[in-house]
């Protein structure tokens, strides 16, 4: 199988995923009980003022008949109305993306800028006390809550040093890179540790492997050996263990956005939630389903970027 | 200093700019900015002073009221307010059925018989139209929307007011610009201010503390004494209109009974409350009106904690041995919380065991409003600078609000709470609301729990900000120093 066809086929995937992400949501979040028209209204809310905003949702229709109305407008690419903001639901959403995909790929940088050095550090000297240390130190990390964590960098380098925004995502790319470093650095926090353990333990396999042993016998040079053979065959396991920490981290970065007020997706999701904002709710989703296949999918062809081996046979 | 950008981080964002359907204080507090009324209310939020008009006359039958605009007003592009922009204003309030229409029931009709007069005809005479006219929804905007639609113009609204749109990102910030054809001279100060989305309290008092906002919008209670006491950072409390309640479900036993009602009231200690929800930043309720509405009453005889009294009353009721009851409450609000284990404690000397029932917040609202509740926890803030709106909405259960969503009904206090509306004479006035503030104080329809400031914190360079007690501002007399 050529890889354009396995691409094309994992893309195929993300229909019947999104049609049940669709369907199971829908059906969730307009059984759970609350009203999105008392959100709207508040204190104010009377029968009268409720029934006139049901009309113009369409909520006073049967809910199949609601079901078969939001597939129709998402075959036509549209998500349908903000309830809440009383905009279209697919502005109000893909303008959430940016940020949290910032903060996400952001960690992952982090996370391997400071994993494959200390994984290096560890491997290289197996059972030695940096080893242990290193095997030990970002288990800290792992263990503090990041709620923690992120309120103690703001402290140390927001608040004392003032290197860093307290909070937000800042403007331009240069000013995301600054406000949101913070955030980053707390994710790649809890993240690195796992991506340290899986990287020194599969770093250690290829050091024992017969092809390290030749290559260093023909004098290969130790960094181009490092690089070259040890860690880009290394890396698979480790690229596997962050693509799927990631898969959670995009429905799981909602703490860090609320402490770094950060305006992503996952805040956008417990609000309309909270509010019942059914359409963005819906469509919040069906993004969450198709970020994490497509994550997944990336991981997968990254396999055969690092290894030539790789074939995408079934 | 002229100049500059105020950046206040709220707790929550603005749901819509159209004044006459919203009901939310983030987008009401914006949209002052922008719109301007009639009249506005007084600093001391008891009162209204003229501000888009300057004056009015009314006919003998106090039925027609004529107003004198204020000369030389204009929108924010340029093109001058007249009397026609009002008529429009209003009557697009009037017509909304699903958002403020209720507020002007009393109008019977607007004229605009030359550019500077603008005429209104009432079905009655109606006290509160000063109030009702100086509410944000009867709010100035251009004749026609301008020509657009009202879904468009909203998306980029226009008025008289001292700021003009500039952005609004959803979820994480809006931004309004000096008005530069702004009627009062030299104002605004600043030349723009920027409202941010922050939810998290810590990092709203962090932003504030690292200098990236300037104004922290409600400051947790826990933290206000050590606010006080930060270099650099004022706190402020500004007495609200906001006030707490314990509402009692008359339609499920035993709350028909008042001396069950008035049992439960009476063995609330309002101090312990205010003590450990507001950190003592707040006062003891003793009428369900709050002391900064016209014609409060302070010698209101509110039930107050006297354990022995709250026992003779028990002893008095359908359930003299005490019972097992619910209050309901929103999940994930700590003060609700709190005041809600602080209850099952002190009721338990009545015999009443109290379990806790937590739902989110939208289903809480959802039972509350729909009477699916033995008891639960509420509160009022006031729109209007009358008693009227809160009056109505409390005791009258044929209003939409069911009396609160408590079902009580005084008939004589509902007669009243009528009649005051179309009685011009402020001493007959204070007389009903004497009555009707001491008969529900006296049925305890509800148990008045306490009055809370409006909590803000600011960089000690913000100056000129205040808010009155109906919660609004008015960022045009804010100045930043460096």
């Amino acid at each position: 199988m050529g890889r354009m066809t396995f691409v094309i086929q994992r893309l195929l995937m993300l229909v019947p995923v999104a049609v049940g992400v669709t369907i199971v949501v829908f059906f969730m979040i307009h059984l759970i009980p609350g009203d999105p028209a008392r959100t709207i209204l508040g204190i104010h809310a009377t029968p009268q003022r409720i029934a006139i905003l049901h009309k113009q949702w369409g909520l006073d229709r049967p809910l199949v008949s609601q079901y078969w109305l939001f597939m129709d407008r998402l075959l036509h690419g549209n998500l349908g109305q903000s309830l809440y903001y009383g905009t279209s639901a697919g502005a109000v959403i893909f303008e959430r993306i940016p940020p949290t995909l910032w903060l996400i790929v952001y960690s992952a940088v982090l996370a391997v800028i400071i994993s494959v050095p200390l994984a290096t550090i560890a491997a290289t000297r197996k059972d030695a006390v940096r080893d242990h240390v290193v095997r030990a130190v970002p288990l800290i990390g792992l263990g503090m809550p990041p709620f923690w964590v992120g309120i103690l960098l703001v402290y140390a380098l927001a608040i004392k040093v003032r290197a860093f925004p307290v909070s937000g995502y800042g403007t331009g790319f240069l000013g995301h890179v600054h406000a949101m470093f913070l955030p980053a650095l707390t994710v790649a926090i809890a993240l690195a540790p796992v991506v340290i353990r899986a990287l020194r333990a599969s770093m250690l396999n290829v050091l024992g492997a017969e092809y390290i042993t030749t290559a260093r016998s023909k004098g290969v040079p130790p960094s181009r050996l490092f690089l070259r053979h040890v860690l880009r065959n290394a890396v698979i396991p480790a690229v596997t263990v962050l693509g799927i920490n990631i898969g959670f981290l995009i429905g799981g970065t909602v703490i860090i956005e609320n402490i770094f007020a950060i305006p992503g997706i996952g805040q956008l999701m417990i609000n309309s939630i909270f509010q019942r904002d059914f359409p963005v709710v819906q469509g919040v989703t069906l993004v969450f389903g198709v970020l994490v296949v497509l994550v997944n999918l990336l991981a997968d062809l990254s396999y055969a970027a690092l290894d030539p081996r790789v074939r995408f046979d079934r | 200093m002229r100049g500059g950008d105020l950046v206040i981080a709220r707790t929550a964002d603005s749901q819509s700019m159209n004044a006459t359907t919203v009901f939310d204080n983030e987008s009401i507090w914006i949209f002052e900015q922008i719109y301007q009324t009639l009249y506005t209310v007084t600093s001391d939020g008891k009162s209204v002073r003229p501000l888009l008009a300057t004056g009015y006359k009314v006919s003998p039958d106090n039925k027609t009221y004529t107003f004198t605009l204020r000369p030389g007003v204009e929108f924010s592009n340029g093109k001058p307010m007249t009397s026609a922009d009002v008529k429009f204003s209003i009557d697009q309030n009037r017509k909304a059925a699903q958002g403020w229409g209720y507020i002007d029931t009393a109008i019977k009709s607007v004229e605009a018989p030359t550019p500077s007069t603008v005429v209104i005809h009432l079905k009655y005479p109606w006290a509160p139209l000063l109030a009702d006219l100086s509410l944000f929804a009867n709010g100035i905007v251009p004749n026609n929307y301008g020509g657009e639609t009202a879904s468009e113009f909203y998306k980029h609204p226009i008025g008289t007011g001292p700021f003009k749109w500039g952005y609004w990102h959803k979820g994480s910030a809006l931004k309004l610009l000096r008005n530069t054809h702004y009627w009062e001279k030299g104002k605004p100060y600043l030349n723009s201010v920027t409202w941010t989305n922050v939810g998290n309290d810590n990092t709203r008092e962090l932003q504030l503390k690292g200098g990236q906002a300037q104004i922290d919008e409600f400051p947790a209670w826990s933290t206000v004494s050590s606010l006080k006491s930060t270099a650099g950072v004022n706190m402020h409390l500004f007495n609200s209109t906001r006030t707490d309640y314990l509402a009692f479900n008359e339609l499920r036993k035993p709350f028909q009974d008042v001396h069950v009602r008035r049992a439960i009231s009476l063995a609330i200690n309002r101090s312990a409350l205010v003590k450990a929800v507001l950190f003592g930043n707040g006062e003891p309720a003793n009428s369900f009106m709050p002391p900064q509405v016209p014609f409060y009453q302070k010698s209101t005889p509110g039930l107050q904690y006297d354990l022995a009294a709250a026992k003779a009353e028990m002893a008095k009721s359908s359930v003299p041995h005490g019972f097992t009851t619910t209050i309901l409450i929103a999940a994930g609000t700590s003060d609700a919380r709190t005041i809600a284990t602080i209850l099952q404690s002190e009721l338990k000397p009545l015999g009443i065991k109290l379990n806790i029932k937590q739902e989110d917040p939208n289903t809480a609202f959802s039972d509350e409003q729909n009477l699916k509740y033995d008891m639960t926890l509420t509160y009022w803030t006031m729109d209007i600078a009358d008693p009227d709106e809160l009056v109505t909405f409390s005791v009258d259960p044929k209003s939409g609000a069911k009396s609160f969503f408590t079902a009580y009904d005084n008939p004589q206090v509902v007669k009243d709470a009528h009649l005051a509306e179309r009685t011009l004479s402020t001493s007959k006035r204070q007389e009903l609301y004497n009555y009707m503030q001491d008969h529900a104080a006296s049925d305890a329809f509800m148990a008045f729990l306490y009055y809370s400031p409006y909590a803000y914190a600011t960089t000690s360079n913000v100056h000129g900000f205040f808010v009155t007690p109906l919660g609004n501002y008015h960022v045009e007399d804010v100045w930043l120093s460096k």
